[in-house]
């Protein structure tokens, strides 16, 4: 393979070493993208989808952001500018962590037996990450504002804002790959629970001031509201690549100049950060799991339950759901899943009930404190819930061949997955009754709580029905390395369109919960938690035994495409 | 047992048509060169493979036709599978054994014997991802041997394992042996398998080229020597190499 090509490269000719070059990388990262294709005619199919898709966002965001400066509106395209490409920028940061991962086509850590200078890893395996749909469809997008700043400026505002497109994607790629990295570091390590703690306590602390920001702006809906805003984020790395040009177009040199430093400024810093993050994945941290537990020599079946589930019988489906829970903790992968969506889904419930205020309030009204619908409360409610479940959409894939031992010692399907889907509940199920107080809370209708139990309980029921038939039928391998966000070439797409795919199924499932929202009346408020529970819980049910009876005649075919190909 | 059993991966032909009668109470060694479909056959043999054709049996149950009934009649240690290795070796043999139906009080009773007799005991807590090669797979045969099956299928349960636990585990496999058990095993050490066997069988590239007892095959020579006849290929370096 390429990989050992590289490998004789680098070391056989120590009398007159040839310098590796990024080129390399980028070339090696081609092969094996080329290889992993091979005869695998669904890798193809999705990866042409993802071409698809990412050409369809990039025209659309050119236009977009071309828009505003062909029609000469000085204001608008710096707004566009600033808030879109942070938005873009943001993205970057924040959707790896939470859906599609990063694409791991080159592990990091199978440099560490080569003489590489850290230099030439780091740039070579930045030049790398270039590669791929994602990068392509940003850059295009916000080619764009090269037309929007050169319109407004002349060419030499057009040139400046291309220098700065330029850095901007270089940006958006390092700080992706530092910030997953620097996270699978963290997760690995015997602090999690800190960092857990920690992240739940700061999204839960910014929501105050977010609904008081909220506010203030939502007294005056005029959109030049946002340009202070907007100025204060192209002075931060994230918008500075992107209204650089639109400084020059106004003949603010000085400024145009000052953005592009930090833009690279901040490339260097994110640099060097990722490759002391690599660095430590290389070497030190060769165990996967927590640390050794001390003590408790007690029955070994009695080790194998954890504290909480001491009630459960000690059968198969015990068994399973005991491991089930043990690994959710113990595997890193698992576990920065369940952190995210606990962060995610705290965050975006606050902001769809927040965020009415916004749109809700007419200008000049004096802003009630919060303004929320229940329509939107329990919109949140449902995201939430189908949110949950879709950490399962690929359950087997994060047991990878191991998988084989429950074949091998013949587990029913039913019990199998009734177990996993009992096991992510014990989980879940405290972290969502957290959720639909907190909100219900902080929106200032306690009353709503037991609708949003109801509502959050009924769609987390029919999510995982539905995840579990997926996580059958769609499951595709996880790369076996340390960071938990890595994922192969094009699963990427897999798990994006999985995920989708699923939400887009429970949401169906809910329908029902919505109505009831919609038409029941007051009524609802009441009767929403029994019925959520029930309905739920049906579902559920129903699903372990529909899938069950699919995995019966599935094991061997999911086993083959779970096992990550060495 | 097994019949005409048959697999290729993308049209490359792994294994061409098996058969293969295991007799109860025997031990049977599986030879064959890297690349030769042990792996590959031993897998659709205990369920975790679907053969293109071919049938297995497991005494009068069609591994693939009546799994359930198969599968609690055999033991296996797969090779190049993980074990649930974010569970300590205590935690995963309760697992194994209640994922076969098997009553807490005896699960607990032999994993402790289990981990004292393979000396996993004073691992103590630790994690199996975090076992040695070797521990890793001691603790996979104990996983095998828990729920004291009819029929053992291990692929290369000799490799990576110390001289001493080598021969413990000689010890154990004849002993169960002895006691009515069946052996089915796949190795590359020829001085073990001359050891121990009573039927040989060598594979390559995908088809049973010997089969019998251990005295049909080799007649009068040693096992090594009938294995490179059968297999061909070199055994030594000529002019290559020479740098290193
Ligand atoms: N999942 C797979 N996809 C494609 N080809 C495979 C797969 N698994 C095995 N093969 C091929 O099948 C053939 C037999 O492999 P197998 O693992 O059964 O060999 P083996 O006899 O166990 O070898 P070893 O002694 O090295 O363990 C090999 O040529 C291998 O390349
Ligand atoms: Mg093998």
């Amino acid at each position: 393979m390429a990989l050992t090509g590289q490998a004789t490269q680098a070391t056989e000719v120590a009398a007159a070493p040839r310098a590796v070059s990024p080129r390399h990388f980028v070339r090696l990262k081609l092969r094996i993208m080329g290889n992993s294709f091979r005869g695998q005619v669904w890798r193809v199919v999705l990866f042409s989808f993802g071409i698809l898709f990412g050409l369809i966002y990039a025209t659309a965001g050119f236009f977009a952001a071309a828009a505003a400066g062909l029609a000469g509106n000085t204001d608008a395209a710096f707004l566009v500018a600033a808030a879109g490409g942070g938005v873009v920028a943001l993205s970057w940061t924040l959707l790896p962590l939470l859906f599609f991962g990063v694409d791991e086509t080159i592990d990091p850590s199978r440099f560490a037996l080569l003489p590489l200078p850290r230099r030439t890893l780091v740039v070579g395996l930045l030049t790398a990450a270039l590669i791929g749909v994602p990068a392509a469809a940003t850059l295009i997008a916000t080619a764009g504002l090269v037309l929007s700043a050169g319109a407004l400026g002349g060419a030499g505002a057009a040139v400046v804002q291309a220098l700065g497109v330029l850095l901007g994607l270089v940006f958006c790629v390092a700080v992706s790959r530092a910030v997953t990295s620097a996270f699978a570091n963290l997760l690995r390590s015997r602090r999690t629970r800190d960092l857990a703690a920690v992240l739940l306590a700061v999204s839960a602390a910014l929501i105050g001031p977010l609904q008081i920001a909220i506010n203030r702006a939502s007294t005056n809906t005029d959109w030049r509201r946002f340009l202070p805003l907007s100025e204060v984020i192209g002075w931060t790395p994230f918008g500075a690549p992107y209204t650089a040009g639109f400084e020059a177009a106004a003949g603010h040199w000085l400024a145009a100049l000052a953005k592009l430093a930090l833009v690279v400024a901040a490339i260097a810093v994110l640099l060097w950060w990722w490759s002391r993050t690599i660095e430590t994945a290389m070497v030190g941290t060769a165990s996967l799991g927590p640390a050794a537990r001390q003590g408790t020599p007690g029955a070994p079946v009695d080790q194998l339950f954890p504290r909480i589930l001491r009630w459960a019988r000690r059968d198969r489906f015990g068994a399973i759901l005991a491991r089930e829970v043990r690994y959710w903790w113990r595997d890193a992968r698992r576990r920065s899943n369940l952190i995210t969506f606990a962060v995610a889904a705290l965050f975006v419930s606050a902001m769809v009930n927040f965020g009415e205020a916004i749109w809700g309030t007419e200008a000049g009204e004096p802003a009630r404190d919060v303004a929320a619908s229940p329509l939107t409360f329990t919109l949140s409610m449902i995201f939430v819930g189908t949110l949950a479940a879709v950490t399962l959409a690929n359950q087997f894939g994060f047991d990878g061949s191991a998988y084989a031992n429950d074949i091998i010692a013949g587990v029913p399907g039913r019990t199998q997955i009734a177990a996993r889907a009992a096991a992510f509940t014990v989980y879940v199920l405290p972290l969502v009754v957290l959720i639909a107080v907190i909100i219900g809370v902080l929106v200032g209708e306690p009353t709503w709580i037991p609708m949003a139990l109801g509502t959050l309980v009924g769609t987390f029921g029919c999510g995982l029905a539905a995840n579990s038939m997926l996580s059958v039928i769609g499951a595709y391998a996880l790369p076996e390395t340390s960071n938990p966000f890595a994922l192969n070439t094009g699963a990427g797409m897999a798990r994006g369109l999985l995920s989708i795919l699923s939400m887009v199924i429970g949401v169906v499932l809910a329908v029902p919960l919505l109505l009831g929202a919609l038409f029941a009346g007051d009524v609802w408020l009441w009767v929403a938690l029994p019925v959520g529970l029930a309905y739920g819980a049906g579902a559920a049910w129903l699903g372990s035994v529909i899938v069950g009876d699919v995995l019966d005649r599935r094991m061997p075919e999911l086993l083959l495409t779970i096992t990550p190909r060495r | 047992m097994l019949r005409g059993l048959a697999k290729s991966f993308d049209g490359k032909v792994a294994v061409g048509g098996v058969d293969l009668d295991v007799p109860a109470g025997s031990f049977y060694g599986l030879l064959g060169p890297n690349g030769a479909g042990k792996t590959t056959t031993l897998s659709m043999a205990v369920g975790l493979l679907r053969p293109d054709h071919g049938q297995a049996w497991v005494l009068g149950h069609d591994v693939w036709r009546d799994p359930i009934q198969a599968k609690r009649l055999f033991g296996v240690l797969p090779d190049g599978v993980r074990l649930f290795d974010r569970l300590s070796g205590a935690e995963l043999l309760a697992y194994h054994g209640l994922l076969r139906g098997m009553d807490p009080a005896v699960v607990d009773q032999r994993a402790r014997e289990l981990l004292d007799v393979l000396a996993l005991a004073d691992a103590g807590n630790t994690l199996v991802v975090d076992y040695s090669a070797g521990m890793k797979k001691k603790i996979g045969l104990a996983c095998a041997l828990l729920h004291a099956p009819r029929l053992l299928v291990l692929d290369e349960p000799f490799e990576a394992v110390d001289p001493v636990a080598a021969a413990l585990i000689r010890d154990i496999l004849q002993r169960y042996v002895a006691g009515g058990g069946t052996v089915i095993f796949s190795s590359h050490v020829m001085a073990v398998v001359e050891r121990l066997c009573t039927h040989v069988a060598i594979l390559a590239d995908g088809v049973i080229k010997r089969v019998g007892t251990l005295a049909e095959v080799t007649g009068e020579r040693s096992l090594e020597d009938v294995f490179v006849e059968v297999v061909g290929g070199r055994t030594a370096t000529g002019e290559e190499l020479a740098w290193l």
